[in-house]
């Protein structure tokens, strides 16, 4: 996997986009959303060895495993809403674009809520001992 | 990286576009309404499995 090749792909594209765009706007739509697709999925297969290699120094450091399930979650929601987002906002519907947003939020919110309480829990039992 | 995708998908963007200034041209505009959804049609099941395939590794990946 190389930054050059995507460059290239990524200008290819572009120059297809606006060449396409002229005639048919929802057929540009469809070749861009293909090309972010193909440059995605090109660096998600990089990102699966250091996802397993990140967990495994979170391990060795002593957190929980089930805060690093949640963190790598958080970070799986962030990614999809962020290309859904941006795929919805250059077809031209920036309403439906900032609703993707706002249940990316909420879903990331809910996820992280385990590790609110607990924070939470720890404090309470820290007021709890000092008083 | 599967780059003809793209390749193809302009070139149906193309094809479709000119098919459909041809039928306008020679008076069938229905025709062409019906050549552009079935371009459409094409693109999105090209770009459904891509999209899926995407989701899915992110899926896997992150163990959502």
């Amino acid at each position: 996997m190389n930054i050059l090749s995507v460059c290239a792909v990524a200008v290819v594209s572009a120059a297809l986009i606006l060449t396409v765009r002229k005639y048919s706007a929802e057929q540009a739509i469809m070749v861009s959303v293909g090309a972010g697709v193909v440059i995605l999925l090109c660096v998600i297969k990089e990102v699966l060895e250091s996802v397993s290699a990140v967990s495994d120094m979170l391990s060795a450091a002593g957190i929980k495993a089930e805060y690093i399930v949640i963190l790598l979650k958080s970070l799986g929601i962030c990614f999809v809403t962020e290309f859904t987002c941006d795929t919805v906002s250059e077809a031209g519907m920036p309403s439906l674009s900032s609703n993707v947003l706002l249940a990316g939020k909420v879903l990331v919110l809910v996820t992280a809520m385990p590790l609110f309480q607990d924070i939470f829990a720890t404090v309470t039992s820290l007021l709890s001992t000092s008083s | 990286m599967d780059v003809d995708m793209i390749f193809k998908m302009a070139a149906i963007g193309i094809i479709v576009a000119i098919l459909n200034q041809l039928l306008i041209r020679s008076g069938r505009e229905e025709q062409a309404l019906l050549t552009t959804i079935a371009g459409l049609v094409v693109a999105l099941m090209m770009i459904i499995t891509q999209i899926s395939d995407l989701f899915s590794t992110i899926k896997t990946t992150f163990g959502l």
